[in-house]
């Protein structure tokens, strides 16, 4: 029987014809990845692309796995995943969100935040809302509920600067590191932070802090 | 009257657990003493030892290729070392990395700003190889890292957020305002 | 070389400022003894950073020099106490003629655990409020496990005495 042989040879030409398209895509995956990954990762780059949605998230999780060794079955996961969060925070905030917000809102959406919580965000903030949406997921990975900490973030949506956020992030942070319940210690420190913000509102000659 | 008296005890636990806040100019504090003058005098001998000018003879070829490595050299190092938060440009912050590695033969900061090639961004060692750091510019966003220590061991940032992990070894994340 | 020594230093007391403070403050009681204390360990953890061993444990390692800063400063504090005459009757006199007011939960709880012995308020705020476990103890106070143990159970019956007190007033 030839079939098979010749039909294997059929599917290798394809695979390698693949490869090739998706190394000329980006040169950086071709010494990285073998043929086959190369090829799976390729496709799903290929359908983001078309969808409108950043590619270089993509690149970067695939460069990820294979720093660590991981296996090929796992980087073709990874890359999958992430593709399909950042059509759904595209979805979440909308068509005109920069590259760097859809990566943070694909991270939130990992975390657990939901959607309506992003669109949510992106109603009531009009600068860029790359620094909040990575202070929720650090929030929410930091052992805040993903509510309570969607609920503080978008309580300084409006107001903070995003330097203030940082600093409530962090704030927050090192409370739980002190033994403070999470949801508590979100809670506490937004409160402070509004004050912050208010007074600074209201004496605008106040120096910001280093 | 002994539950009671345990609910009283506990009631004081939670209260000594709640954070406290230290005055931030206490690093100031720290640092200043750490480089004050008992601390420099090593230094400051070998910083006199090196401003004496001394008369040096080279040949005319090691000198162009003292230029040209020079010229390498000015070309690819940052200009200066920026304070932490002030921008270089204006799309990119410094941002220094820290971490406590003693024993390692190298360390390498690795991540998505640097194509998470280990080779491209060792670390550097201080206070007798048991911190390791290095500064780079970073672009506004959100930043997946982690350290790579003598190339065989993952290690997060102590310091940082962790990362959502997809291949089984730890990450975190920065981020840089823009 | 020393700039980049410092600025790198620099990171880790950030870092580690917030967490060492609860201690001192708690265990030396007053604000500005903690901050002297945990200065002088921040300082010294520079100083001998080549004694650390183990980079999973350079946290606990400068809480052990906290530790002993602490009990330096705690003896340093004692002995300005005892430069004045203390009358403990005269004291319990005064008090007892103004109608004594419902204390203030914060000053009731500094003033219990200010009546602990060092040791004491060492193990107790050790084990309670920094959570270590009892071998890591053992580790920052050189004490056995089995002493620090009995100083803890002591403490806290001692605490519960006092505080008690404080409610029935």
């Amino acid at each position: 029987m030839t079939t098979i042989p010749r039909v294997s040879g059929f599917v290798l030409v394809v695979a390698l014809l693949a490869a090739r398209a998706a190394s000329a895509q980006d040169p950086r995956l071709e010494h990285r990845l073998d043929s086959t990954t190369l090829a799976a990762v390729g496709a799903l780059m290929d359908s983001a692309r078309s969808a409108g949605l950043p590619v270089e998230p993509l690149v970067q999780r695939a460069l990820e796995g294979t720093a660590k060794h991981a296996e090929p079955d796992r980087i073709i996961a990874a890359v999958r995943r992430l593709a399909g969060e950042l059509g759904v925070a595209r979805a979440s905030l909308g068509r005109e969100s920069s590259p760097a917000e859809l990566d943070a809102g694909a991270s939130a959406l990992r975390a657990g935040v939901r959607p309506e919580d992003l669109t949510l965000l992106r109603q009531r903030r009009t600068q860029s809302l790359t620094v909040a949406l990575a202070a929720l997921t650090d929030l929410v990975t930091g052992g805040v509920p993903p509510d309570s900490a969607a609920a503080a973030v978008l309580a300084l949506a409006s107001r903070a600067r995003d330097d203030q956020i940082a600093d409530f992030r962090r704030a927050v942070e090192r409370d739980i590191a002190l033994g403070a319940t999470p949801a508590a210690a979100a809670a506490v420190r937004v409160d402070a932070t509004l004050h912050e913000v208010t007074n600074a509102a209201a004496n605008p000659n106040t120096p910001r802090k280093p | 009257m002994f539950e009671h008296d345990d609910d009283t005890l506990n009631r004081m636990i939670d209260r000594l657990r709640e954070p406290v806040e230290m005055d931030p100019r206490l690093d100031a504090r720290v640092m200043a003493r750490v480089a004050s003058p008992g601390f420099g005098m090593r230094v400051a001998s070998a910083w006199e030892w090196l401003r004496r000018p001394r008369a040096v003879v080279i040949s005319p070829i090691t000198g162009l290729g003292l230029a040209a490595a020079i010229a390498l050299l000015v070309w690819f190092l940052p200009t200066r070392a920026p304070a932490r938060g002030e921008s270089m440009a204006s799309d990119v912050t410094p941002v220094q990395f820290v971490v406590v590695a003693p024993g390692a033969e190298s360390v390498s900061l690795v991540g998505d700003f640097n194509d998470w090639d280990a080779r491209l961004t060792p670390m550097r060692a201080v206070r007798d190889g048991r911190l390791w750091t290095v500064t780079i510019p970073l672009a506004a966003g959100r930043h997946r890292y982690a350290f790579l220590v003598n190339g065989a061991r993952w290690l997060a940032d102590p310091s940082a957020p962790r990362a959502q992990d997809d291949f089984g070894s730890p990450s975190s994340v920065v981020t840089v305002g823009g | 070389m020393r700039a980049g020594d410092q600025a790198a230093y620099a990171v880790l007391v950030a870092r580690y400022r917030a967490r060492l403070g609860r201690y001192a403050v708690h265990m030396l009681g007053d604000r500005d003894d903690a901050e002297e204390a945990l200065q002088d360990a921040f300082v010294r953890a520079y100083r001998s950073i080549a004694r650390c061993r183990d980079d999973a444990k350079f946290g606990a390692w400068l809480f052990g020099i906290l530790v002993n800063r602490c009990r330096t400063a705690g003896r340093r504090a004692s002995r300005r106490q005892r430069m004045f005459v203390r009358d403990d009757a005269s004291l319990a006199r005064a008090a007892a003629a103004e109608p004594p007011e419902a204390p203030d939960w914060d000053v009731s709880i500094r003033r219990a655990l200010d009546r602990l012995a060092p040791a004491l308020r060492e193990a107790f705020l050790l084990k309670h409020v920094e959570e270590l476990e009892y071998e890591a103890m053992a580790e920052l106070t050189g004490a056995k496990v089995s002493a620090l143990k009995m100083r803890v159970l002591r403490a806290r019956e001692q605490l519960r005495a006092l505080l008690s007190e404080v409610e029935r007033v």
